[in-house]
């Protein structure tokens, strides 16, 4: 790893370590002040303006504290069941309104909320400690990543802009200085996102315990996490490796432009015109890594799918970039000329 | 080694030529006496900073005229006939200066009277009464 | 110690249709100091960048002992660029620290011990340093490498007078220790003190090369002073050692390079008075290599000892 590169990636990996100690100290602080709210007794004394409720508390056999708020007036039923620091569980029973649909998921975060309706009645439960997919992390995880590989890519065009008196006389091959370069910034992406990971998860155990769901799409989702922005970062260090002289602009216009050309392949062919802007901007966007990410909308039960969507094949794809566009900045880098 | 080495790298002689004129100097002068022991050829490159190359062809030279002789391992020494070669030397030297000044006399075109009378005058100057 | 010769056969260097070297060849012989002089523009940065690998010649061979260059080597070569190439936004402790991790020889104890000399503080980042303390911290990184082989372009760029003094000082011990230095510089008195030999480039060619003592004591001014205008030289002008002959009037300067009093006298028999002949100092020598027209009003006249 060239040590003058991991200078660079660590100098930017220190203010992304700040900017996610200052997430999770403002976490740390809404954690105070909403803990007032988090616990059962402020919502039952929120619900227990009506006469006739009645509030029941037992302990059950595990520990969990269970509470039992029934309004006749309403015909509103609540049992919460307090399972402490492991989350809790609440069924809520009303009357059916216009407000509640047939049948009903939504999942955030860990929070599971699911309504049925019975005809007369309405059942909502609510859970609060589902387990959480990885992919919600990953999401996070691969904004933090991209935004890192952007502001490291083009370590060799920096190179080239003025310190090339050093870089070429070093007792190594050119490729393995490049390698070098390369692996420092690598080694730095990745780490920004296990750094991003760790500090969401950090701010979940304030509130309460995580179980986090590594299986199926959420594999996928950390396997394509980790390889996008990777990919994105190959392409950068390709472009600005052979456009060497303004790559600070190239390296400005990335993401404008990838999402410029992404926005055209929408348009819809109504035209010549039209059909040409969406053909070229079709053709073009098969060479962003961004484009092979799979953003689809989550289904009726809350899960996103990934697997409908030719995950093998996506995944190498980014792997493919990776090397290739690598390639492309390492051969430039061979014939360069102080 | 005492200071009385000094280069001027500036002037049209080679500064391995002005090295030997001065050690011979010194010897005809006492400042070196026979048998003391002249700086290494890296020492004095370093005080004198010039190239070491410069000071040994310097030594060299020295050597093959027999005015010092090194014994590898322990130094470069001022050889005894060294000084007593500085008679030798002082010729060599005065002699040398008498050509300069007389070339320079001739190249103004004045004549062998002339010169006669402007030495004259000068040994009056610089070695008193002749008479004496 | 170092006995690495390096050996540039006919180098050529094409950028577009320039040619900055233009078949350019020289013998540097192992454990020498080498001055490699010329004005600006003459190709003698280009010429170190191609000795180094950092550009493709267009043609011609540059030799190590008989092999080409390959990136090993630069365990044995240090080099100083022209220009400052240090990290702006890196310390001067960071720049030691890499090259401790990317040369085997780097003593990092040393470097700091000359950072000390040039009065650098190494807490400092390299883009609060002035021109000369950034050329300071290239030549102190270079002379802690222990290198066998240094390339030095104008190493005291930017450089006060006392620090320039240093520079030579290490120069001197380098040669001292046995290694080679290469190096180019315009301060010619540095040249004169250190170098045995130079080479002189003009237009991405050689002009002149030989060792400065020989230069020095064989390069001379004969001048002499006809009674009249109306004189010939011929014979004399087309000598094989007469390089080059003025005449201003009845005053004639032949500039010679070898058997300057035969000459002289033979200046004398054709009725020249006044004759006499004048040492050249390296600046001297350089100028009439590569500008004559200024060599000739600003040659200061030395009576010669020999």
């Amino acid at each position: 790893m060239n040590y003058v590169e991991w200078l660079r990636v660590r100098n930017l990996l220190k203010i992304v370590a700040i900017v996610l100690v200052v997430l999770v100290v403002l976490a740390v602080i809404l954690r105070i002040s909403v803990s007032r709210y988090m616990s059962p007794e402020a919502w039952v004394a929120h619900m227990t303006h009506d006469p006739g409720t009645r509030v029941a508390n037992t302990v059950l056999p595990d520990g969990t504290k269970r509470t039992i708020i029934d309004d006749s007036t309403e015909r509103t039923h609540v049992i919460i069941d307090d399972h402490g620091y492991a989350g809790k569980h609440i069924v809520v029973t009303e009357p059916s309104s216009r407000a509640h649909s047939d049948h009903s998921h939504i999942n955030v975060g860990s929070i599971r909320v699911v309504e049925t309706n019975h005809g007369d009645t309405t059942t909502t439960v609510i859970d609060t400690n589902g387990s959480v997919p990885m992919m919600y992390y990953m999401a996070i995880a691969d904004v933090v990543a991209l935004i890192v590989a952007t502001i490291l890519a083009a370590p060799l065009a920096r190179e080239i802009d003025g310190h090339l008196e050093i870089a070429l006389t070093r007792p190594c091959s050119r490729l393995r200085f490049a390698l070098g370069v390369l692996a420092a910034d690598v080694a730095g992406i990745v780490a920004a996102s296990v750094l991003t990971v760790i500090a969401f998860y950090v701010c979940q155990l304030l509130f309460e315990s995580a179980r986090l769901d590594f299986s199926g799409i959420n594999a996928r989702a950390i396997a394509m996490g980790v390889m996008m922005p990777l990919a994105w970062y190959a392409m950068l260090c390709a472009a600005t490796t052979w456009i060497n002289r303004s790559y600070g602009a190239v390296l400005g216009f990335a993401w404008p432009v990838a999402i410029l050309v992404g926005v055209l392949t929408l348009v819809h062919p109504v035209n010549v015109l039209a059909l040409f802007v969406h053909d070229i901007a079709w053709v073009i966007s098969r060479l962003d890594p961004l484009t092979y990410v799979s953003f689809a909308a989550p289904n009726d039960d809350g899960t996103l799918d990934y697997a409908s969507s030719n995950f093998g094949l996506r995944f190498l794809v980014e792997v493919l970039f990776f090397v290739v566009y690598g390639a492309l900045a390492i051969v430039k880098w061979q014939r360069v000329e102080a | 080694m005492p200071a009385v080495l000094t280069v001027d790298p500036r002037s049209g002689v080679p500064i391995y030529l002005q090295i030997i004129e001065q050690i011979k100097r010194s010897i005809a002068l006492g400042i070196l006496q026979a048998g003391e022991q002249l700086p290494t050829v890296k020492q004095l490159a370093v005080d004198l900073t010039v190239n070491p190359n410069t000071v040994a062809r310097a030594y060299r030279d020295l050597e093959r005229d027999e005015v010092i002789e090194t014994a590898p391992g322990r130094g470069s020494f001022v050889r005894a006939n060294g000084v007593t070669e500085s008679p030798r030397v002082a010729a060599e030297i005065g002699g040398d200066a008498l050509d300069v000044a007389l070339r320079e006399a001739k190249s103004v075109g004045l004549s062998r009277a002339e010169v006669g009378e402007l030495f004259t005058a000068a040994l009056q100057r610089w070695y008193g009464d002749l008479e004496k | 110690m170092s006995d690495m010769s390096i050996a540039i056969t006919n180098l050529r260097k094409f950028y577009g249709h320039t040619a900055a070297v233009d078949g350019f060849s020289l013998e540097i012989p192992g454990a020498s100091v080498f001055g490699l002089l010329g004005p600006n523009g003459a190709g003698k940065t280009t010429t170190f960048k191609c000795m180094l690998g950092m550009a493709r010649q267009s043609s011609g061979e540059i030799l190590y002992d008989g092999k080409p260059l390959v990136p090993a080597m630069f365990e044995r070569i240090a080099y100083v660029p022209e220009r400052s190439v240090l990290y702006d936004w890196m310390t001067v402790d960071e720049h030691v620290e890499m090259n401790r991790r990317a040369f085997a020889n780097f003593e990092p104890a040393r470097a700091n011990e000359l950072l000390a000399t040039f009065n650098i503080d190494r807490r400092k980042r390299a883009r609060t340093l002035s021109k000369g303390m950034k050329t300071a911290v290239m030549v102190a990184l270079a002379f802690a490498r222990n290198a066998e082989i240094l390339v030095l372009d104008e190493p005291t760029g930017g450089l006060d007078p006392v620090n320039q003094r240093h520079v030579l000082s290490l120069m001197i011990n380098e040669a001292a220790k046995g290694n080679s230095v290469l190096f180019s510089s315009h301060q010619i008195g540095q040249v004169e003190r250190a170098a045995e030999h130079i080479a002189v480039m003009d237009r991405g060619r050689l002009v002149l090369q030989g060792l400065v003592d020989d230069l020095k004591a064989d390069r001379k001014i004969v001048e002499g002073i006809f009674p009249d205008v109306t004189f010939t030289l011929d014979g004399i002008a087309n000598d094989p050692h007469v390089a080059r002959a003025d005449r201003t009037e009845r005053i004639v300067r032949l500039l010679v390079t070898a058997d300057a009093n035969a000459i002289a006298a033979r200046l004398s028999a054709a009725g020249a008075v006044g004759v006499r002949v004048l040492d050249l100092n390296l600046e001297d020598i350089f100028l009439y290599a590569v500008s004559p027209a200024t060599a000739t009003t600003d040659i200061v006249a030395k009576e010669s000892s020999s």
